[in-house]
């Protein structure tokens, strides 16, 4: 089960990886942009099991080490991206959580975004990986917050779908 | 049956940070097969980005404007007459012509100072997500391009190779904070290290502690040992504020970049340098100043009256 899941999740979460890559980088947006493949993993985390969610997380945290814009060493983000994913799942789940609306699912991604990059910049002050000024980087995170809280509300129901279809479920937010 | 279950959970989280830990220790003790795979992956992406590139190109320059809009008045009214204005003339090839000119003032420099250059477009814009400011070209190796080369725009220094592939390269924007570059003032040659800050102003620290610095004054790459990274005489920026702090060693000062990293469309890797060094011969010439109309007056005494 787990397998049949996982040949059906990894091309919906590399297609989305590239689109990120070719398309949505492509753009200079103003306060830093959005990425819409951090986006994609945290939705399709909160709306799996914690299993699922830090293996998701593993996956995509090693797509963005592999990015060519990732300064950081391989691992940085892969590291981040487990914890945050398995947390954002851990966290979301229940019926009485955040994640049951999609409201709720709004306000839990972009919180998560935020400290994600937050987390982001303060391994790499640990790793050595040289940062913007703190005012250029708050801009950054503040930026790139408010992109999602913009974003995310049209993806949720996109990335609900394809997570409805790979893993068999009639409910989608 | 749920003691399990959490027990499995908690079992592969470990095994999954143990591995994330393994892969950061591979990767800062200088393993080159993680390397490869990051290659690999931007080889694999590049007829991708380069697609995405075609098909975002009109819209691209739309999000750049938005990106103005915090400007003067009267600038937001020039740029909306050179929009009406470009609009209409350039209906259709608006991106290519753009790019023309780009890559010919890209050319006049490079040829000014006699570097061999290989053009190329920018195919993609690095991610903000990980607060470094990369841009990715479809030019590579098989074009001459190698890690630690010049990059220059219609402007001036753009930044460096960072990773080159096959068919792109990987350029490190002289705003990225992990930027330095040797640099010296025109004229008076005084030297000293410039570091990104992350947008288009930089810092500049200069290296002797008799010698000062003014607003106005124009910064030149310094030039590297056999051209690598950095070529000699290609403009950088101007000096906008002078930090004049007490007990500072030597003098610093905010550094404006020529460069303007939004609107990259076009670049130029500097394949070889000339074997002399350009000087000042790249210096950007001065705006010049619109002269304002004067109105003399002329009063001539009336004769007094003599009795």
């Amino acid at each position: 089960m787990l397998t049949r899941r996982i040949s059906i999740s990894s091309p919906i979460i590399l297609a989305v990886y590239v689109l990120q890559e070719s398309v949505i980088n492509q753009f200079h947006f103003p306060g830093g942009g959005f990425s819409l493949f951090l986006i994609f993993s945290l939705i399709w985390a909160v709306l799996s099991t914690p299993e699922i969610a830090a293996l998701c997380g593993f996956f995509a945290g090693l797509l963005m080490d592999f990015s060519q814009s990732s300064g950081g060493p391989i691992g940085q983000w892969t590291l981040i991206m487990i914890a945050a994913c398995y947390a954002i799942s851990y966290f979301g789940s229940g019926d009485d959580s955040l994640a049951s609306n999609p409201l709720g699912v709004t306000f839990l991604v972009t919180m998560v975004v935020f400290l994600v990059e937050l987390a982001y910049v303060a391994s790499g002050a640990l790793l050595g990986v040289q940062t913007a000024e703190i005012s250029q980087t708050a801009i950054t995170l503040i930026g790139m917050s408010l992109w999602t809280l913009a974003v995310t509300p049209f993806s949720l129901p996109v990335f609900s779908r394809l997570h409805g279809l790979a893993f068999d479920k009639r409910s989608a937010i | 049956m749920r003691k399990g279950s959490d027990g499995r959970n908690r079992l592969l989280l470990i095994t999954l940070i143990v591995t994330a830990l393994f892969l950061i220790t591979l990767d800062l003790r200088g393993i080159g097969l993680l390397e490869g795979a990051r290659q690999g992956t931007q080889t694999i992406l590049t007829p991708f980005q380069r697609a995405g590139n075609v098909v975002v190109a009109p819209f691209k320059n739309f999000l750049s404007d938005i990106t103005h809009l915090g400007r003067s008045r009267a600038q937001i009214e020039r740029l909306r007459a050179d929009n009406a204005k470009l609009k209409t003339r350039l209906l259709n090839r608006a991106n290519a012509d753009a790019q023309l000119m780009q890559l010919k003032s890209i050319l006049d420099l490079a040829g000014t100072a006699g570097y061999k250059v290989v053009n190329a477009r920018v195919i993609s814009q690095g991610s903000t997500q990980s607060f470094s400011q990369v841009i990715t070209i479809d030019a590579g190796t098989t074009a001459g391009i190698k890690t630690n080369m010049t990059v220059i725009s219609q402007s001036g220094l753009t930044g460096v190779v960072k990773e080159a592939y096959s068919n792109s390269a990987t350029i490190l924007l002289a705003s990225d904070p992990s930027f330095r570059i040797g640099v010296r003032i025109a004229g008076s040659q005084q030297i000293g290290i410039l570091s990104g800050r992350g947008n288009r102003s930089a810092s500049l620290q200069l290296l002797d502690n008799q010698t000062s610095v003014k607003v106005g004054d124009i910064l030149l790459s310094r030039g590297s040992v056999s051209n690598r990274p950095f070529v000699p005489g290609v403009p950088v920026g101007y000096v906008t504020a002078i930090d004049n702090s007490a007990g500072a060693i030597a003098q610093s000062a905010t550094v404006h970049l020529y460069t303007d990293f939004s609107i990259l469309g076009v670049v130029a890797v500097v394949i070889a340098a000339p074997a002399i060094n350009p000087g000042d011969a790249l210096i950007p010439a001065k705006p010049q100043p619109t002269p304002v109309p004067t109105v003399t007056i002329y009063i001539t005494p009336s004769p007094t009256p003599t009795n």
